[in-house]
């Protein structure tokens, strides 16, 4: 029966060429411009670390003395000491340090190649087992090269390929201003959306998060040998003081150190919950802080309360529906004036025995029909619109693409959109009295 | 009959708020930022090479100064680039933040090489500025600054700044001169005129960030610039200048996205409306040939073919004003959505009355045909057993 109705659809489609042409239009415009824009939402909203998320935490603990009213959360990165304490305290089943040093010209001793800025992550060990971060040769550096500041480096895979031509680089020296290090892993391309162990700051932001949606850094060192390296080049998330010396961050009044830690039961998180609050407490006890506001939240948590989707997408997604709300009147309109210009075809069909279901399927099927093409049309639309934002340069354009999970939505929503705005017409057209019809033939 | 209404109340809703969006992305971008901008170029220089720095902070000034062309030249950052924001508060224990303001910091002349305006007060004037290195650290020094008038309403409804003390995250800071405007960055909030101006005595320090000239003849900017950056080189090679730009560069850097975007959206709103006419003039059409008979009727009744031309029009015209009355309510919700959720300001009433008016004479175009074909209808017909 579908095949037949399906038949009729297409019959009836080529008859009137015009009216077949606005609605697929209509439908492909909608459809065009909220892919697009759900495409990106997609992206930029998916989970960075698919499985490993909801066992991963950011600790932050409130050590700004100055009284005001900032305090209701606790900052968004700690100071040497309280970071310190925290990650060598070693509760959690892993633990990583996370800094980011000024970007630095590194060079590669042998090679023929230009020196080049690589942005730089200061780190400890865990940070490449608890992310799953991939590697192509080699692997992280050891909890002994933290504690032995240990001259080691892991390298991207555009560093590796931009310096060593894509090789096997394992124990070739890279230089740095203040001297050498031996990599010890090359990353395969990473890409997570976004590097989510640099988001901070969101709430401060102003909407405006894009730059969260940048690239991972190029090079990344153990904590300790960076702090011998790169002391005097680090950046502060905030101070409540002016510094002694600007970069020199040891012991400043400064937050700039982000801590991340892997729980992985519930009863560890709520232990390592007691913990924080404990330290916080025994802080405030021996008066190093003033505050005892702490916070663990997980990773999803943490990027929705950094509110890191930009919001100019996030407005574009609105508007988009909203067009493709008014395609859809469209389609319901034209829809109508299709259905019931038939209504003599419709009537001696009746007459004949079809019955009133079988009117309202067969509409149906020619409206879903015209959302199969307006969702096809729609795809290429969208291709486009991806393409124009993949032109515009934000931190976020190579990220743009239609992965087939979008590529299968578009078709489920076009062909929903078409169904949803047949439903009003087909039922009028399936109520449509027959002896009157006849009549007027 | 419903359905059109609904269907140009829905159009008249995204298009107010739209195009209200998109003209208030094209208006932001001509509001002056309240610096000199035709002269004043910027040049980031940062020492990043693994070699000690040899010259000074104040030899690189001096060397940009040298620049034939260059009148003015300082240390620090133009606004549309990255202008320290920080909380702003009236009493020293710092409870109560009063608002965010943007600081501009750096060396004397800064605010010259920006070309500000002081209007009330006086400018910076080098014996009260704070040398760098050998400044007095203690919680009572009182840093000389100028704020904007917008800032110094926002803090001392009374009108009287000049004198008073305000403080940021650390600073004690003490109002000289005030400025007419000196926006950090352009959003569209009220707060983006909320400034203030720090100038330093610079010496042998080496440092790296923003140097900025201002040019005698905005025409000669782009060459003068590029002598500066050579000059700046010059005088300081452990140093480089990966980004020069003018400030209308910036300014259209600082833009490009929110402008790309927009046009895209007016783009497909364009083809849209392309689609919701020809989608009333099917609907129309439909209506004509339905009402066949009673056209032929009412024509062999005496009607003229200006008459049912005319009854179409105005039955499209009532439809369309339905629809609009309906669409300024809808406009008006989701104006106030998008005033929840996106911070946008309140719609103004005259974008209705346009989006009133451009869908009336859309929907008027959209039945012509149909109306057209109407009147053509022979009056004959009537008397045809349909």
């Amino acid at each position: 029966m579908f095949g037949y109705y399906l038949d009729l659809a297409l019959r009836s489609l080529k008859r009137n060429k015009v009216l077949t042409a606005l609605m697929v239009l209509a439908i492909a415009v909608g459809i065009g411009a909220s892919m697009t824009t759900l495409t990106v939402m997609h992206i930029l909203s998916g989970d960075p670390l698919p499985g490993r998320s909801s066992h991963v935490f950011y600790a932050q603990v409130d050590n700004d003395p100055v009284p005001g009213d900032s305090h209701v959360d606790p900052p968004d990165m700690m100071d040497y000491q309280s970071a310190m304490d925290l990650w060598s305290a070693k509760r959690a089943d892993r633990q990583a340090l996370v800094v980011n040093p000024f970007p630095e010209k590194v060079s590669a001793p042998g090679v023929n190649r230009p020196p080049l800025m690589a942005q730089m992550l200061s780190t400890t060990a865990d940070f490449f087992p608890m992310f799953g971060v991939p590697f192509e040769y080699g692997s992280g550096w050891t909890p002994d090269d933290d504690t032995h500041r240990a001259r080691v480096a892991v390298i991207s895979s555009n560093l590796n390929d931009r310096l060593f031509g894509g090789i096997d680089s394992v124990g070739r020296t890279l230089l740095l201003k203040k001297g050498a290090v031996r990599i010890v892993g090359v990353l395969k391309p990473w890409r997570p959306s976004p590097p989510f162990y640099d988001v901070r700051g969101g709430r401060f932001a102003n909407g405006d998060t894009s730059s969260f949606y940048g690239k991972p850094e190029d090079l990344f060192l153990p904590f300790s040998a960076s702090l011998e390296m790169n002391d005097g080049d680090f950046q502060q998330f905030n101070c409540w003081a002016n510094p002694p010396k600007p970069g020199y961050l040891v012991n400043a009044p400064c937050n700039w150190m982000g801590l991340w830690v892997q729980l992985d039961s519930p009863a560890k998180i709520a232990a390592y919950r007691e913990f924080l609050d404990h330290y916080a407490g025994e802080q405030k006890t021996l008066g190093r802080i003033r505050y005892t506001e702490t916070r663990l939240r997980d990773l999803m948590q943490w990027l929705a309360f950094n509110r890191v989707i930009p919001r100019d997408v996030k407005l574009q997604m609105w508007l988009a529906f909203a067009f493709l709300a008014i395609c859809l009147f469209n389609t319901v309109g034209l829809l109508l004036a299709k259905f019931l210009r038939r209504g003599g075809e419709i009537g001696v069909r009746r007459a004949l025995g079809a019955s009133r279901r079988a009117v309202f399927a067969q509409c149906l099927t020619e409206a879903a029909l015209i959302g199969f093409i307006g969702g096809f049309c729609g795809w290429l639309l969208t291709l486009l619109g991806l393409w124009l934002v993949r032109r515009q340069q934000t931190p976020y354009s190579d990220l743009v693409h239609l992965d087939v999970s979008m590529f299968a939505v578009t078709f489920v929503l076009a062909i929903s959109v078409s169904l949803l705005a047949g439903a009003m017409p087909a039922l009028r057209a399936s109520r449509i009295a027959p002896a009157l019809q006849l009549k007027t033939l | 009959m419903l359905l059109l209404m609904l269907e140009i109340a829905l159009t008249m809703a995204v298009l107010g708020n739209l195009v209200f969006i998109v003209y208030g992305s094209i208006q932001r971008s001509h509001v002056s930022t309240g610096v000199d901008e035709s002269r004043i170029g910027l040049i980031q220089s940062i020492s990043v090479i693994g070699e000690p720095a040899r010259g000074t902070t104040a030899g690189d000034i001096a060397a940009l100064r040298n620049v034939p062309g260059v009148t003015h030249a300082a240390f620090g950052g133009p606004p549309l680039w990255y202008v320290e924001r920080d909380p702003v508060y009236l009493d020293p224990s710092r409870r109560q933040k009063v608002a965010q303001m943007y600081e501009f910091q750096g060396s004397e002349d800064l605010g010259r090489t920006l070309g500000l305006h002081v209007v009330e007060g006086h400018d910076l004037s080098k014996d009260e500025l704070p040398v760098l290195g050998k400044m007095d650290m203690s919680k009572d020094y009182q840093y000389p600054v100028l704020i904007t008038r917008a800032l110094a309403d926002r803090l001392y409804p009374d009108g009287h700044a000049l004198g008073r003390l305000l403080y940021d995250g650390n600073a004690t800071i003490r109002v000289v001169g005030i400025l007419d405007h000196l926006r950090g960055e352009i959003t569209g909030r009220a707060d983006d005129d909320y400034s203030i101006v720090t100038e330093f005595v610079v010496g042998a320090q080496n440092m790296g960030g923003g140097f900025m000239i201002r040019a005698g003849d905005p025409a000669r900017l782009p060459q003068i610039l590029r002598a500066a950056a050579a000059a700046l080189q010059k005088a300081d090679p452990a140093h480089v200048q990966n980004k020069v730009y003018t400030m209308a560069e910036l300014r259209q850097k600082y833009f490009q996205h929110d402008l790309a975007a927009g046009r895209m959206l007016v783009a497909i709103m364009l083809i849209l409306l392309v689609v919701t006419a020809l989608g009333v003039s099917g609907l129309a059409s439909f209506w004509v040939q339905q009402r066949r008979r009673q056209i032929g009727m009412r024509r062999a009744l005496g009607a003229t073919r200006g008459d049912i031309l005319h009854y179409f029009q105005a039955e499209n015209f009532l439809i369309v004003t339905g629809g609009v009355a309906l669409g300024a309510l809808f406009a008006y919700v989701l104006n106030l959505f998008l005033m929840k959720r996106f911070e946008l300001a309140h719609l103004p009433a005259h974008y209705l009355l346009i989006g009133a008016v451009a869908l009336w004479v859309l929907g008027q175009l959209a039945v012509l045909g149909p109306a057209l074909r109407a009147a053509a209808v022979p009056p004959v017909v009537a008397t045809r057993s349909a």
